[in-house]
């Protein structure tokens, strides 16, 4: 058993390694260029290769998802050759955000800047300003009589810089581009990389991803767990129903009901609903509007379509494989024997086909999670609802890749994870798996 | 003429003949098949037809009659820019039973690359390439999807690529397990004895044998294409706009339910009959194959 799951376990590594690379491959390297995402059609060639370059696109591909998965501070710190911090500012109750310095000798936190043709070193205050000293003793010199030299600057970067040479930066902020001189010539973006839970800065919200993920990640569960709790008694009972019937007219119209809310669309399922219960019946709102991400709960009156939506997809899929698995349970030769030797409908039902037909539902069940994430967006997107569906949507409409990276990462991690966990139960359950 | 022979001669034409009228027996055997096809059958009726259903261009608007309910001139009403919404209902079952079709014949390629060599071979091949199907298998669908659409851009093209991408894991591991099976057969050690190449064996001994369930599996596919190219159009990754297209539709006239719900009524009773019909079809069909065997 140990060997079946360590098995197991390291096939999930190869698996979520393999993903990562795809990830990566087709937001990160495919066309469409991510500078060009992100500063939209009307940048010019130099605005862009600045942005490039600070974004660290420029680095070899290798280079860039070593960076993403396993962080870019230890590669920065044998250049700077102190050790980088990165530190948590909050302000407020909910604004937060990560800042990158180096430890000095004496153990202060240092940025440092060119001023005035000057390399600055600007130390961290207690309160959170900062003080600039000259700080020209710092440059190093190669071979070739350059002057360089790698710090930090103060936008989460490791940036080299060379005497006499400033290159020339191009910045977008809140009021629009801000061009300088003097600035870098390279960068490294600092991150501690996916692997040590650094999922990058949202493009869009200007906010760490892991956070928004977080938040999101709670109304989706809520979604989901109320949808199974609709769809899997009802589903197996139905399915029961409809397969004790084999044939007749309960399950030909149960059978229907099955392959229709299946086939059909998850959004045209919840556009259907509301114009039944919003539009005609009126007793029902179409879209969740919350007073805020966290307030899901304060009106359950808006949960009730998107639960039934996702449900009734969710109820069809259980429907149809318990009723097959139904079906080929009551063909057994034990249930015949149960039926000869003279026990009621009833007996037969409960003790020999309910308990032998479950098995396959419930399993199946446990391997859904993957489309049932794809469920979500649909649904998330049709009702409006705050969840990690519509963020993940978002993100893909907007470009926002580092947060698509992220949010993707996660659910197929999530995803492969369940998957995991119902192989090991059903082993457990069925001997002849672990040999196979 | 000595000798009559007492075998019944048939021709090539005459087998595939044969074999034509057992599938055609086989889908009029099946009721649910018949109506799934019927379904089907109309759509493609309107779609080849569509010029001759409509006076009007998917495109054309009507200035004077915005977000209109059916009259007269505009039986199904007409959407928000006062295009009318019979034709560009008409016209999009054009886009959906075209590109339908071509993404599963592209991911059907993919996957018989990737499955006949896996099969066939065995070893190294089939552990690279069963790792990395898993890989793809491992995201959700319409993740995937949207990952890929919103790195290349959405297009007819791009959609295509996503939806074959996203359905050649699943055509490459039938391929694959009916590979495993067929190799051992004893017209595949013949071939094999009589020197015939590997590339020559998979695809012309091989592919041929796994005829029967492979396009049962393919006409499923068709249907989830179709569902997936609405639920793509939907979710704003699909067609770009002008384009007629019914995941499109719904996606544009959802904000203007409260005024007109026509636009988005018609457009989603189309994809829902159409993907009905099609998932009523291959279904009818894939049961009574199994009844069959």
């Amino acid at each position: 058993m140990a060997r079946y799951i360590i098995r197991r376990l390291f096939t999930m590594v190869i698996t979520m390694l393999v993903v990562s690379i795809v990830i990566f491959a087709v937001v990160e390297i495919a066309p469409g260029n991510v500078a060009r995402n992100i500063l939209g059609a009307y940048a010019t060639p130099e605005q862009e290769k600045s942005m490039e370059n600070q974004l660290g696109l420029d680095r070899p591909v290798a280079t860039r998802y070593i960076s993403w998965l396993f962080g870019s501070d230890w590669q920065a710190e044998r250049k700077i050759g102190r050790p980088l911090k990165e530190i948590v500012i909050q302000q407020g109750i909910v604004e937060r955000f990560r800042q990158w310095w180096a430890v000095d000798e004496d153990g202060s936190l240092v940025r440092w800047g060119i001023q005035d043709g000057q390399l600055y070193k600007y130390i961290r205050q207690p309160d959170g300003s900062t003080v600039g000293v000259p700080d020209e003793g710092a440059w190093r010199t190669d071979e070739s009589g350059i002057q360089y030299f790698w710090g930090v600057d103060n936008a989460n970067r490791a940036a080299l810089w060379i005497k006499g040479q400033g290159g020339v930066e191009y910045r977008y902020e809140y009021s629009g581009w801000r061009k300088s001189e003097n600035a870098p010539v390279d960068y490294i973006p600092l991150t501690k990389g996916l692997l040590r839970g650094d999922a990058g800065v949202s493009l869009r919200y200007r906010a760490p991803v892991s956070e928004l993920i977080a938040s999101r990640l709670k109304n989706s569960g809520i979604l989901a767990a109320l949808a199974f709790l609709v769809s899997i008694p009802l589903g197996l009972l139905l399915g029961l129903l409809a397969g004790l019937n084999e044939g007749k007219p309960a399950d030909r119209i149960l059978s229907l009901f099955g392959l229709v809310t299946t086939a059909s669309p998850d959004f045209a399922t919840g556009i259907f609903l509301i114009m039944i219960f919003s539009l005609w019946l009126k007793v029902l709102p179409g879209a969740t509007v919350f007073a805020s991400q966290t307030a899901i709960l304060d009106n359950p009156k808006m949960l009730v379509l998107p639960v039934l939506t996702a449900s009734l997809v969710e109820m069809g899929y259980i429907l149809r494989i318990t009723r097959a698995s139904v079906v080929e349970v009551v063909q057994s030769n034990y249930v015949r024997t149960a039926v000869l030797k003279g026990l009621s409908r009833t007996q037969v039902v409960l003790r020999h086909v309910l308990r032998n037909s479950l098995l396959a539902p419930i399993t199946v069940i446990m391997l859904h999670v993957n489309w049932l994430i794809g469920g979500l967006v649909v649904v998330e997107s049709v009702f409006g609802y705050p969840g990690l569906g519509n963020f993940i949507l978002n993100a893909a409409l907007y470009k926002d890749v580092y947060a698509i990276e992220a949010a993707s990462m996660f659910l197929i991690l999530l995803a492969v994870g369940t998957q995991l966990i119902a192989d090991i139960i059903y082993s457990f359950l069925n001997p002849r798996v672990r040999y196979a | 003429m000595a000798v009559e022979s007492t075998f019944i001669r048939i021709t090539p034409a005459q087998l595939r003949w044969r074999r034509f009228k057992e599938g055609v027996g086989l889908i009029f055997s099946s009721p649910t098949a018949v109506l799934g096809l019927a379904i089907v059958l109309i759509w493609v009726f309107i779609a080849i037809f569509a010029p001759y259903l409509t006076q009007y261009t998917p495109y054309e608007q009507d200035y004077k009659n915005v977000n209109k309910g059916p009259s007269p001139q505009h039986i199904l009403g007409t959407d928000h820019l006062g295009r009318d919404v019979w034709a560009r209902v008409a016209f999009g079952a054009r886009t959906i039973l075209l590109l339908a079709p071509i993404s599963v014949g592209v991911a059907f390629l993919l996957g018989m690359i990737l499955g006949l060599p896996a099969g066939y071979f065995g070893g190294w091949v089939d552990e690279v390439v069963m790792r990395i199907l898993d890989s793809i298998m491992a995201f959700p669908t319409i993740l995937l999807y949207m990952i890929i659409i919103s790195a290349v851009g959405a297009s007819p093209v791009n959609v295509v690529i996503a939806i074959a991408i996203g359905g050649a894991p699943g055509i490459a591991r039938l391929i694959r397990a009916l590979t495993l099976d067929i190799r051992t057969r004893e017209y595949i050690a013949a071939a094999r004895l009589r020197g015939d190449r590997p590339v020559h064996i998979m695809f012309r001994e091989i592919l041929p044998n796994c005829r029967g369930p492979l396009i049962v599996d393919l006409l499923l596919r068709i249907g989830y294409a179709a569902f997936y190219i609405g639920t793509l159009g939907f979710l704003g990754l699909g067609l770009p706009p002008p384009t007629p297209d019914w995941g499109g539709m719904v996606q544009e006239g959802h904000k203007f339910m409260t005024t007109n719900v026509w636009p988005v009524l018609s457009a989603t009773v189309a994809i829902v009959t159409l993907v009905v019909g099609l998932n009523l079809f291959a279904d009818g069909l894939r049961e009574e194959t199994m009844r069959y065997q």
